[in-house]
């Protein structure tokens, strides 16, 4: 009776092409890893801070986001504040970071470090 | 009789307390200010330098200047500079140099420049600034000490 409903599932995080080229680059040569575990962290004068690390193992409670080829675990604790992020990788001379473009942010720092939600 | 006097007698020694704690305070500041001219540095870490010779040209420079903004009223900006001016000092070592304003040098002498790499980021930063009361958690902006 009941007819199925197909629901749009959403990867939680996002890789801009800047942040994929820049994981596989890190990763390449260092095959024990299998990838980067994105994580927040209670700090900063905003809140919250992002953390980023490479991973050996999934986790149970980590979600895995796979994108093109390269993958990046969430913390079970920042699975809500990151859902729908955009993470993106950002190089200048002087400095180079990987930011998130987080949608449910209420505010944030001036370096843009630390945020709340 | 005695209140009359008592008065006299407690201001006295009140009045001699407060002009040796001011000729106190007053030598303190000449003595510091000898030597702090000559640490009117900014010295640069063994990875600052290195990163420095890899990503400047010849005669490039890493200026930094202090501006008013920030979570804590002053951050640090840094860019790339090939002009000198009249008024900036400049701190060269291992090769490399480093420009910073008169101005600017009043807000971070006696600091260390640092190039942190970690995984999320790699950046300069001003570390150990003896005028910073406290910072940010990210270093770009920090309170002055008063």
């Amino acid at each position: 009776v009941n007819k199925r409903k197909i629901l749009a599932t959403r990867a939680a995080l996002t890789l801009t092409p800047a942040a994929v080229s820049k994981i596989r680059l890190l990763l390449q040569d260092k095959p024990e890893y299998i990838g980067l575990k994105v994580g927040v962290r209670t700090r900063g004068c905003n809140g919250l801070t992002y953390t980023l690390e490479y991973t050996t193992e999934r986790e149970k409670s980590d979600e895995e986001v796979l994108q093109d080829g390269v993958r990046v675990f969430i913390e079970k604790k920042a699975q809500l504040t990151l859902l729908g992020t955009e993470m993106d990788f950002v190089e200048s001379k002087l400095s180079s970071e990987f930011i998130f473009n987080n949608p449910n942010i209420k505010g944030t720092c001036g370096c843009g470090e630390s945020f709340n939600i | 009789k005695k209140e009359l006097y008592r008065l006299p007698e407690r201001s006295k020694p009140l009045y001699i307390a407060g002009q040796r704690s001011f000729s106190n305070a007053s030598a303190r500041k000449e003595q510091s200010g000898e030597p702090s001219s000559s640490e009117d540095k900014v010295l640069l870490t063994d990875s600052c330098v290195k990163r420095l010779s890899e990503i400047m040209e010849k005669g490039e420079y890493l200026r930094i200047q202090v501006e008013g903004g920030g979570c804590s009223g002053f951050q640090y900006k840094f860019s790339v500079d090939r002009n000198k001016n009249e008024e900036d000092r400049v701190f060269e070592q291992g090769g490399v140099g480093i420009i910073v304003d008169q101005e600017s040098l009043e807000f971070v002498k006696g600091s260390t420049v640092d190039f942190t790499q970690e995984l999320i980021r790699s950046t300069f930063q001003v570390l150990k600034n003896p005028q910073a009361d406290h910072g940010c958690s990210c270093g770009s902006s920090f309170s002055v000490k008063l």
